[in-house]
């Protein structure tokens, strides 16, 4: 038996605060502190003209330090960095800007990256696309054509975002227009 | 080579099964839809893996957003039971994961900061919450039926009644989020975001079922919805 996906549609402009707000710290789990290099992973997010959005959504999803997501499916998932949830979410303010804490991921299957989503209006579906720190082999980088457009997909180092003994990366989404952020099939 | 691990397949979404991404006169659709084709790319353990703990996480349970508070005065509007299933497109349950629910009071108005609409807020609606899904990938919640209302900047369009739903499901694939209409509004007619699915039977799945009215200490009408979310189980690959 197959059944047909159900068909998705907007969040629209009032997606809840209170479902983001709190959610933009990955590096807190149970009273326990994330192990790793913490970092600030922030930017904004514009539309056509690089105008700043506000309240659009996003979520994040990555491996710990190790490589470890916190999954069963994860092989070494009882060896799971017991300080790290691997999912945030924020949410842009006037000005296009989000914020995550977080920490630099881990791994050897894939080089370090971050599983990105966009929602909100305008969006009837997510957007997805994949936050990475250097340019090397890996199944999913290698897709997209180009060293131009790889290079947009690069979280770059920001001190000016440094906080709290974590160091600032600067990851810009530009849904439509001049520098356009490549996104995946979903 | 070790057994593994039973995982899920996932499929792109379809263009047949699901709303357009650009909507004709649904202006923010052409200013933040990417303009180049999206890029195809392999599902890794990176994608099918996803936050199953968020239930803990939030402290999520069962839900009732018809009382702000348990107990406490009943919001203005029609008392309405929403439930439904959610499954995989195998049919096998999404069990234990979180629905977020949010939408408008009676008045057609949000407990939201970006909401201009000069309609009364409701101090016994807060008009949003989490619940978790039961085993049998089930949700139910009670709350009042939301009121239309305009879009301010368009100048003619008000949406139809509608509740907005945010699933989390077991990967970061299936992660779910739409919006469900009432069957029978004037207004579906005209509602950009119901009628940019191109295909009537689509639609439809966009729509609550109308169920069954009960009457008694609490008098409500029942509506329905189910929800499949992407992916189906995989044989596990054995030694
Ligand atoms: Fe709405």
């Amino acid at each position: 038996m197959k059944l047909v996906v159900s068909p998705c549609n907007t969040t629209g402009p009032f997606f809840p605060r209170e479902f983001s707000d709190g959610n933009e710290d990955l590096t807190r789990r149970d009273g326990a502190r994330a192990r790793g290099e913490h970092i600030i992973l922030a930017g904004r997010v514009l539309e056509l003209g690089a105008k700043p959005t506000w309240n659009m959504v996003l979520e994040v999803w990555q491996a710990d330090t190790n490589g470890i997501f916190r999954h069963p499916l994860d092989p070494r998932f009882a060896e799971v960095d017991p300080g790290f949830w691997g999912w945030g979410r924020a949410r842009t303010d006037p000005d296009g800007w989000y914020r995550f804490r977080t920490v630099l991921p881990g791994g050897d299957q894939r080089i370090p990256h971050i599983n990105c989503a966009v929602l909100g209006i305008g969006l009837t579906r997510r957007l997805v696309t994949t936050i990475f720190f250097t340019d090397a082999p890996d199944p999913v980088f290698d897709c997209v054509p180009g060293p131009e457009l790889r290079q947009r997909l690069i979280a770059r180092r920001d001190p000016s975002l440094n906080a709290d003994g974590a160091a600032g990366y600067r990851f810009d989404v530009i849904l439509r227009g001049e520098g356009e952020t490549p996104f995946f099939v979903d | 080579m070790k057994p593994r691990a039973a995982g899920y397949q996932y499929s792109p979404y379809g263009d047949r099964t699901q709303t357009l991404r650009q909507i004709d006169r649904y202006n923010a659709s052409f200013t933040r839809v990417p303009a180049s084709p999206l890029i195809p790319r392999p599902v890794t353990l990176s994608e099918q893996t996803g936050p199953i703990e968020l239930p803990r996480r939030w402290n999520a349970g069962k839900l009732a957003l018809s009382r702000a508070v348990e107990n406490g005065p009943r919001a203005v509007g029609q008392l309405i039971r929403v439930s439904g299933r959610v499954t995989d497109e195998d049919g096998s349950p999404a069990a234990g994961v979180v629905m977020e629910i949010w939408q408008a009071n009676a008045a057609g108005k949000y407990v939201h900061a970006m909401d201009d609409h000069i309609a009364p807020l409701d101090p016994n609606f807060v008009g949003q919450g989490r619940l978790v899904t039961d085993e049998d990938g089930r949700y139910e919640v009670f709350t009042v039926k939301p009121g239309a209302y305009p879009v301010l900047y368009s100048g003619w369009w008000w949406r139809p009644p509608h509740i907005h739903f945010s699933i989390l499901g077991q990967s970061w694939m299936n992660r779910f989020i739409t919006q469900i209409f009432f069957p029978g509004e004037p207004l579906n007619e005209t509602d950009l975001l119901l009628n940019g699915v191109p295909s009537h039977d689509v639609r439809e799945r966009l729509i609550f079922e109308h169920g069954d009215t009960v009457m008694g200490d609490l008098s409500y009408i029942n509506y329905r919805r189910d929800f499949v979310l992407r992916g189906h189980r995989r044989t596990p690959e054995l030694a």
